[in-house]
């Protein structure tokens, strides 16, 4: 076992009953696996269902997961998988007519992304948002697989971990990483 | 600046943030869901079950009304249109071996 691997699954007491234990795994990941959901999509309600389907899918299979990666890495796995059906659906609503384009960050209310601390409400809010809908509509212009190697960066996965999760050669995340990172770079140079 | 630091800050900028008590009811909202999608197919595993007992009860409130003998209904039925023996439906009724 890695140490990574030790530091994100602390045991949980035996006498913890089966809702203590699936909160428990939902407070330990639900944050990377929205984050994925949302960057790689762009829409909070949407991000919000796929979450909610990643932890009850993971729960129902949770027998079946072999520990041959990491808890994390196997819940974005599945995160990204359902994102990508959430796509394929996307894409054949709109095939046969029934979408319309979405502007990029819709479903993002200004209450979701204000900080908890009142104080100072009005500017930060405003500053959050636009920065949000900056950062969104970066990510938002890369080509899908640097999109989902950058996002799955930003969760703090290694090169390994995001080869294993996306189902590609190391060498290949690199390459997607690197020209990912230059234009992101050249997007939000404002923020850097 | 390093080129770790930049990827660093990179990293930081693409981080989504949100309140803590967005967490909290996201939490609660996906254990809520879960409980009632497991509540629904726990039904769904108690159908069989139940489509077997209403046909069970069914079957023995069925049981108890025991059919009468032939015999019986023959005898009753010639009994009871004795005065019309002369009707040939009724004679061809009752077996032989009963004229």
């Amino acid at each position: 076992m890695t140490e990574m691997q030790k530091k994100e699954t602390p045991p949980v007491p035996p006498a913890a009953s089966e809702e203590d234990r699936f909160a428990r795994l939902i407070e330990e990941h639900q944050r990377q696996v929205y984050s994925l959901a949302l960057r790689l999509i762009g829409n909070a309600a949407a991000a919000d269902d796929i979450t909610q389907e990643t932890f009850i899918a993971a729960w129902k299979h949770l027998k079946g997961f072999r520990g041959d990666s990491s808890l994390k890495t196997w819940l974005l796995r599945i995160a990204a998988n359902k994102v990508r059906s959430y796509w394929r659906w996307k894409k054949l609503r709109s095939w046969v007519g029934l979408d319309q384009r979405e502007e990029d960050g819709e479903g993002l209310s200004l209450n979701e992304v204000l900080p908890d601390d009142p104080a100072g409400r009005p500017e930060q809010a405003a500053l959050a948002a636009d920065m949000e809908r900056r950062v969104q509509a970066a990510i938002n212009r890369l080509p899908p697989r640097q999109r989902e190697v950058a996002v799955l960066r930003a969760q703090e996965l290694s090169m390994a971990e995001i080869a294993v999760t996306l189902g590609m050669a190391e060498g290949t995340v690199k390459a997607h990483w690197f020209e990912a990172r230059k234009k992101l770079a050249g997007s939000l140079g404002e923020y850097l | 600046m390093k080129d770790e630091e930049k990827e660093k800050e990179l990293l930081s900028l693409l981080a989504v943030r949100r309140p803590e008590a967005f967490w909290l009811r996201q939490k609660n909202a996906i254990t809520r869901a879960a409980y009632e999608k497991n509540a629904v197919s726990r039904a769904w595993l108690l159908a069989p079950a139940a489509a077997a007992a209403a046909v069970l009860v069914m079957f023995l409130a069925r049981a108890p009304q025991q059919a009468p003998a032939p015999e019986t209904l023959v005898s009753t039925a010639f009994l009871e249109n004795l005065d019309l023996l002369d009707d040939m439906d009724v004679l061809e009724a009752v077996p032989e071996n009963e004229l």
